[in-house]
């Protein structure tokens, strides 16, 4: 993937060693995040999210459906990631399919709890219109546009711009709705409710490459790790999913150490996407 | 139904003979050679090229001229309705195939023998038009990659409904049923490189619509040159020229 001579491995694991990496930065600090919504007017709320090179958008739709028999309260949530051949030749044709479905499962066990809904970070129940009968199903579409690395972080973070930016028409219930029968509804064009996102967790992924451990890596990084430690957490600082790659074992005295760095460095995250999530807004809203 | 009202206004409130508005930007992706996006109204796509490089796949090596390898794909979010179609259908294998030879065509591929040139579009959003914007796309991204071509390509279509023929189709006018060409030119030699035509249309108003759409292109091509004249101008001033 990455071609890297000796003396350039040799340079990022001495870098990282000394807590100074190769683009200037330290271990646990992030690129700058740059978050732009609305870029898909067709879609009911989208965000791309830039973290130094890597690129990618996240965009949601929402359909009327009808709630699985076994979960009559909730709403059907699905998250997809598509790695479009534009962001390294090698996703061309289905090269990027085994990636796109890693990052997909990852992502729905970081954002959308277990099969119950329970810890989700949407609440699945307020996507049910009438119990039973109508509710909306989401879909949320990341797309990599370009890749530099710690694809994981940047769309768990354009998935979360992407849910404020959304909108969810109102959906007035004829009255008469008491039979057996679907009911009718009438999808209002003008008022739109908003989802609350405050619960909604980041992703820190921790990669491990020699003895320590950094966030946000580079492709280059990336390339040098032993294993990686994905942690999803939420504003009150709880743990809401977590993923491990790479083949080498880890301490587990390491992971729960990992688990309160990344605790740590999630707060200072999910403050900056939030303040850059407001500006984005803001300036959509001007134009 | 009405596309052409009696005012002589279309749908979204063009003339027959205007076109959407058009907006590109090149370098947007960091890792590749070359990039570009390329907005036509609301279809928006982004070429990316990478080469000339080796060859990957040795038995596909051509030992006097470059291989030229394309690929086209869209989002799952870029039509009104989402869907999710594998990867590889017979629209988007025809694109990649129609994108590759006009490319072909214009690129001076036995400069670089032994090489390949990888050239991949991602369609954002669909209003019709897709193909052009494709090609217009990638023509910017080739030239921002520094690939050595003959002249740019350009490429515009128009159709012709209630009588009228119209530039650059939008989705509605598009699924109208009506003829769509699309055309593709070389600007500055004059020479017509893709055609395609569905529907039926008698020769003498074909004649009509194809002008148009070459006048499209020829409007297109001035504003590829003149995004390409700015960026280069900004490459310069970084190297403090």
């Amino acid at each position: 993937m990455v071609g890297l001579s000796v003396g350039e491995k040799h340079f990022i694991q001495g870098g990282i060693a000394q807590d100074l990496r190769s683009d200037g930065r330290k271990r646990l600090t992030y690129r700058p995040i740059y978050v732009e919504t609305g870029v898909i007017p067709q879609a009911h709320g989208s965000a791309r999210v830039r973290l130094g090179a890597t690129d990618v958008i996240a965009s949601v739709k929402a359909e009327l459906g009808k709630p699985s028999a076994l979960q009559p309260d909730k709403g059907n949530i699905a998250i997809y990631v598509d790695c479009s051949p534009t962001a390294a030749p090698m996703f061309e044709g289905r090269g990027g399919e085994e990636l796109s479905t890693e990052l997909s499962v990852a992502l729905q066990r970081c954002l959308l709890g277990g099969k119950s809904g329970a810890g989700a970070g949407i609440d699945p129940t307020s996507l049910v219109v009438v119990e039973g009968k109508v509710c909306w199903d989401l879909y949320i579409d990341g797309l990599v546009i370009s890749s530099d690395g710690n694809l994981l972080d940047a769309l768990a973070a354009a998935i979360k711009a992407a849910l404020s930016n959304t909108g969810i028409p109102k959906v007035n219930v004829a009255a008469d709705a008491t039979s057996d029968e679907q009911p009718e509804v009438n999808i209002s064009d003008e008022e739109f409710l908003q989802f609350d996102t405050s619960g909604i967790p980041v992703i820190v992924t921790l990669t491990k490459v020699g003895r320590h451990y950094i966030v946000d890596a580079t492709s280059e990084e990336e390339s040098q790790m032993s294993s990686a430690v994905s942690i999803s957490v939420n504003r009150k600082g709880h743990i809401c999913g977590l993923t491990k790659r790479g083949g080498v074992g880890l301490d587990p005295s390491i992971i729960l150490d990992m688990i309160s760095v990344a605790k740590h460095v999630s707060e200072q995250l999910i403050n900056k996407l939030d303040s850059e999530i407001a500006a984005a807004e803001a300036s959509e809203e001007e134009s | 139904m009405e596309y052409v009202s009696p005012e002589g206004l279309r749908l979204d409130g063009r003339r027959p003979m205007e076109m959407r508005q058009l907006r590109a930007e090149i370098g947007t992706v960091a890792k590749a050679n070359g990039s570009a996006v390329f907005e036509m109204g609301n279809t928006k796509v982004i070429a990316a090229v990478y080469g000339p490089r080796e060859v990957q796949n040795r038995s596909q090596q051509i030992n006097d001229q470059a291989l030229v390898r394309c690929e086209y794909s869209m989002a799952n979010f870029s039509t009104g309705d989402r869907m999710r179609k594998p990867k590889g259908d017979r629209r988007s294998t025809e694109i990649s195939l129609v994108i590759r030879q006009t490319m072909e065509a214009c690129i001076l591929t036995h400069l670089m023998p032994r090489s390949q040139i990888d050239i991949f579009v991602q369609v954002l959003q669909a209003d019709g038009g897709t193909r052009s914007a494709c090609i217009n796309a990638a023509t910017l991204a080739l030239a921002d990659a520094g690939i050595p071509m003959r002249d740019i390509v350009t490429s515009c279509s128009a159709g012709y409904l209630n009588s009228t023929p119209l530039l650059d189709l939008n989705y509605i006018e598009d699924s109208a049923g009506g003829p769509d060409v699309t055309v593709g030119i070389l600007p500055k030699l004059d020479k017509v490189t893709l055609l395609q035509m569905d529907a039926k249309l008698p020769v003498d108003i074909f004649e009509n619509v194809m002008g148009l759409a070459i006048e499209g292109c020829k409007a297109i091509a001035n504003y590829i040159r003149e995004v390409l004249l700015e960026n280069t101008k900004q490459l310069e001033y970084r190297r403090g020229l």
